[in-house]
């Protein structure tokens, strides 16, 4: 921390020494715990940089707000008409819409919420070189602001699930989407903190990001069960352990099906949830001093 | 010299900082594998030192003016104190966390400038109750109007420095760096900034400002560093050390470079340049209480700290305190002591005047 330093004799004769105990060093990460306390005062900053994202996007639209509800339904539309009644995936689904419905928005969440992670230290440059305050409030700020943009969603799922024929099984269990949806939130943001800092140390990132993000999607039974790989029981392995289809399915059985979902399922929920997100946030930490550089 | 000063609590403490930044040698055209190399640190790379050892240590209440020909790292230096970016090697030693005021001052431009406001104040740690407080007075700072209503991208960069510059004194900072935002604004506006930083220097605080305009340096400020290929040339009065800039600047502009060489090397062997070194604290400091004078001894050297009795920067407490909480984001660090030694030529500088 200290520069040691040998001093020959009679060289700091002149010397003025200046106490000291209440300087400290510039722009050198915090103790953690100090960190954590900053980051929980930015609070406020981190609910008003969402929801001004949010205004601004929307105010560059002629629909504005609308876009939050229309962009989710056309979407759905548009993978129902391929998947459902052109590849006709829908085989042996019961309740198709429903099911596809729940697989594209909450993927979606995810997807957001790691593409704007990726460009989180990018697009927080003003800020970080105007103020000081933990640069983690940046990707913490995109998963706020993709959460706060799912809302409508949510409501749009709640009608069409509500108007369309085939009627679900309604239970208890829809109350299992609140803690399986604050997983799911807690794992995108482990995976935004995660590529927020790979991309700033190599902005490349963000194409293979959108590329490999397709894959995601295809593995991770949003368009079709994933019962049709059971020929290959490593593949099917594979994508059973793919934290997404654990809370894709969670989603199905609690709103569609009204059954319980196995326990293996809410464990693996659980796990990639944590592990991410703490694996995340240090990691992001780490970097702390290097997000102001010039380049 | 300026011996009322040397009294006062250090609040900035530049210790022999070195800047180096790799830059990636253009037209080498070697496609993907060069840059992937690069990327990873084997590429053809030219090391641009921006600061090559750079030593000063500024106090509560000074107003230090930074001169210097373009790219001599005045701007480096003022985003190294800001910790934006780190040195190379070096340190840097602040009482509170600097503010910096760069030249690209928009924030966000989709946003009005009142959204760029409260965005402002909470990203440095206000409460939404202490942001609301002071959003009147930002605003009135800022000087702008009804114009406040309007997003940030259609402002004039002289009206986006304004309300930069309105939002970072509504955190009452006790350091602020201003890397040339000011000179944009019009007179109105100069005069208002002027008294916001006399406020600001009255109360113990610090400001660095950089600026071309010898002129400037001399009006505003009290002490002034001059600047020059990454080292400082000279260290010391504002209205003394901006008058030799001027006279090298004006030589260098007519094209006398055999005259601006010789200016040069006069006020580098004139110019008082401070070294600083920040000591490990002695052994001793264990069996004193913190604020005891603290006396040093061994190596055949004896230094006495001379204002032994500084309480931490503001009191508990008082008014400011409970508006503006600490919202700083420096650790602190507790076991050094600074020792600055003033080049034996500084001694002529002061006999010659």
């Amino acid at each position: 921390m200290s520069v040691e330093r040998t001093f020959g004799p009679g060289e700091l004769r002149t010397a003025v020494s200046v106490p000291s105990w209440t300087l400290g060093q510039v722009g050198r990460r915090l103790p953690l715990d100090t960190y954590i306390e900053q980051l929980w005062r930015r609070r406020h900053f981190i609910l008003a940089e969402s929801r001004s994202k949010i205004a601004g996007t929307a105010g560059r639209n002629l629909l504005g707000y609308g876009w939050l509800v229309l962009n989710p339904l056309l979407n759905g539309l548009g993978f129902y008409v391929i998947f459902g009644l052109i590849l006709g995936t829908s085989r042996g689904i019961d309740n198709f819409v429903g099911f596809l419905m729940i697989g594209v928005f909450f993927f979606q969440l995810t997807m957001r919420c790691v593409t704007g992670g990726t460009q989180a230290v990018r697009s927080g440059r003003s800020m970080i070189r105007a103020f000081a305050f933990p640069r983690a409030a940046l990707p913490i700020t995109v998963v706020v602001r993709e959460v706060l943009n799912f809302m409508p969603t949510f409501a749009v799922l709640a009608v069409v699930l509500a108007v369309l024929p085939p009627a679900e099984n309604l239970t208890w269990r829809v109350v299992l989407v609140v803690p399986c949806f604050v997983l799911q939130v807690l794992f995108a943001q482990g995976c935004a903190f995660l590529l927020a800092r790979l991309g700033h140390i190599l902005p490349d990132i963000s194409n293979l990001v959108n590329v490999l993000a397709r894959f995601w999607l295809y593995a991770s039974g949003v368009f079709f069960s994933i019962d049709r790989f059971d020929l290959v029981p490593f593949v099917q392995t594979i994508m059973k352990i793919n934290p997404m289809y654990s809370y894709l399915e969670i989603y199905r059985n609690s709103i569609l099906y009204g059954v319980d979902s196995p326990p293996w399922m809410w464990m693996l929920a659980a796990g990639w949830a944590f592990v991410f997100v703490i694996f995340g946030f240090l990691f992001f930490y780490r970097g702390e001093e290097t997000y102001g550089r010039a380049e | 010299m300026a011996a009322p000063n040397e009294t006062k609590a250090a609040s900035v403490v530049v210790e022999d900082v070195h800047m180096d930044y790799s830059v990636r040698t253009s037209g080498g055209g070697r496609g993907l594998a060069g840059k992937v190399k690069s990327r990873i640190g084997l590429g053809e790379r030219t090391r641009v030192e921006a600061l090559r050892g750079v030593s000063l240590l500024a106090r509560e209440g000074e107003f230090v003016g930074v001169i210097g020909a373009n790219g001599s790292g005045k701007s480096t230096l003022l985003r190294l104190i800001a910790g934006v970016e780190k040195p190379t090697s070096g340190q840097i030693l602040a009482r509170r966390q600097p503010t910096l005021l760069g030249v690209n001052a928009a924030l966000q431009q989709a946003l009005s400038g009142a959204a760029n406001v409260r965005l402002g104040c909470l990203a440095m740690g206000m409460t939404p109750e202490q942001t609301e407080a002071v959003y009147e007075d930002v605003v009135r700072l800022s000087a702008l109007g009804d114009a406040i209503k309007r997003p940030m991208g259609g402002y004039s960069s002289g009206m986006a420095a304004r309300l930069r510059f309105a939002i970072a004194v509504a955190a009452r900072p006790k350091i602020l760096l201003i890397d040339e935002a000011l000179s944009t604004g019009d007179a109105t506006f100069a005069q208002r900034s002027e008294e916001a930083m006399n406020e600001m220097l009255a109360d113990a605080g610090t400001v660095f400002l950089v600026n071309h305009a010898a002129k400037v340096i001399q009006e505003l400020c009290t002490r002034a560093i001059w600047m020059h290929e990454g080292t400082v040339i000279m260290d010391g009065e504002a209205e003394h050390v901006a008058e030799k800039y001027r006279w090298w600047a004006w030589n260098v502009a007519k094209g006398e470079t055999a005259v601006a060489e010789k200016l040069l090397a006069q006020a580098m062997d004139e110019g008082e340049m401070q070294n600083v070194y920040v000591l490990p604290e002695a052994p001793m400091r264990m069996t004193s209480p913190r604020h005891a004078t603290r006396v040093r001894r061994g190596g055949g050297y004896r230094t006495t700290s001379l204002r032994p009795t500084q309480a931490p920067a503001v009191a508990p407490g008082s008014q400011d305190e409970s508006r503006f909480p600490e919202t700083d984001l420096l650790p602190v660090v507790n076991d050094v002591v600074i020792a600055k030694q003033s080049k034996p030529v500084g001694a002529r500088h002061v006999s010659r005047r």
